[in-house]
């Protein structure tokens, strides 16, 4: 905790910029901004991370009702919610205590699930690298897939600071909280969200989000790459390392490309 | 088995995988690295999104899920809109799901 003091003061100096495929002109320096406009980032987070309620919902409801029929009381289904805030490892946790797994499995399951988020905190580094170590730590704990994907292009590209991240992060982490409450409260009651088609709303949003990415062709190459390793990763190893593996693998083969490109 | 300690552990497994590297890393990233990083945006968006509309229910399958991850991201393409695109592919499985 020492070298804090000098990590802020280094930060305090103007960073040299690094120009990626990706970055285009700051339209403003979202970081040195009156508190008003951090108001407005906070709400605009909010707004822009709605859409994904909509997916946000019928998972909760899923999780609330499977970890009801794995035989979780109410009080652990929302503590989950509340505490690990991670809906497909609560999910897949549901389905390990139903099958009376035993609790180190458990958890060793959810880190692999999981070891993505490692890249989304590398990923934001320059972004909120600045930041006090406190208000890194607080935010990290909101740092799911979706806070990331509605945050990070806006983050990187300076058209908003971190609090637009954090407005997104207490809607989601609202949103999440109440859609497992009401599983618990609806019960059986509802139907089944997947003849809805509603698992779709994640992957649909994300493409969105990924278009931006692709007007380049290392971009391209980077997304092609991941999407052709992540079918191959699940339909040879299934379970979750497929997130993990095709986004290293993407990411290394945009860079390769990128390189390959500039000479 | 204590339902709220193996809690206690999965929250400190997936915070640690949040925090570890926006906490622990004290140097500044290399502009090579930093290239590097830029394409985890497409990369993880990618590995998230395709599976799901390819591989729906642990096998390949050109079903409706297929078909409505086609319209969503023509949609997502031509549009950018974030509404349009969730409208669009879940009416396209909705439409095709009851089809079938």
């Amino acid at each position: 905790m020492i070298n804090n003091q000098s990590r802020d003061k280094e930060s305090t100096t103007p960073s040299t910029v690094v120009r990626t495929e990706f970055s285009e002109i700051p339209q403003n320096d979202s970081l040195h901004q009156p508190e008003s406009s951090i108001k407005s980032q906070l709400i605009q987070g909010a707004i822009s991370s709605s859409p994904l309620w909509l997916g946000i919902l019928p998972f909760g409801l899923a999780y609330a009702l499977g970890a009801k029929t794995a035989g979780l009381g109410p009080l652990e289904i929302q503590g989950m919610s509340l505490l690990v805030y991670a809906g497909a490892s609560q999910l897949i946790a549901s389905g390990l205590f139903a099958s009376a797994t035993n609790g180190f499995s458990i958890i060793l399951v959810t880190l692999i699930v999981n070891l993505r988020h490692v890249l989304f905190g590398t990923s934001l580094l320059s972004a909120l690298g600045h930041l006090k170590w406190y208000q890194k730590a607080l935010m990290a704990f909101g740092l799911t897939d979706e806070a990331y994907a509605v945050s990070v292009r806006k983050l990187l590209n300076k058209e908003a600071g971190p609090a637009f991240l954090v407005g997104a992060m207490v809607s989601l982490y609202l949103c999440w909280q109440v859609s497992t409450f009401l599983g618990i409260i609806l019960g059986g009651v509802i139907p089944d969200p997947s003849t809805l088609g509603l698992q779709l709303v994640f992957p649909l949003s994300f493409s969105v989000m990924l278009m931006p990415y692709l007007k380049v062709w290392p971009g391209q190459a980077a997304a092609l790459a991941a999407g052709v390793l992540a079918i191959a990763a699940k339909l040879a190893l299934g379970g979750n390392w497929y997130i993990l593996i095709g986004a290293v693998g993407g990411t290394f083969v945009g860079f390769m490309v990128g390189k390959k490109s500039e000479i | 088995m204590n339902i709220w300690l193996v809690m206690l552990g999965m929250m400190l497994v997936t915070y640690g995988m949040r925090v570890l590297p926006l906490v622990a890393v004290r140097v500044k990233p290399s502009p090579a690295f930093e290239q590097l990083l830029s394409y985890v945006p497409p990369a993880v968006f990618a590995a998230l999104i395709v599976p799901e509309f390819i591989i729906p229910h642990g096998k390949l399958e050109f079903g409706p899920a297929l078909f409505a991850g086609a319209i969503g991201v023509l949609v997502a393409w031509r549009t950018q809109n974030m509404a349009l695109t969730i409208l669009a592919g879940i009416g396209a499985f909705v439409l095709l799901h009851a089809l079938m």
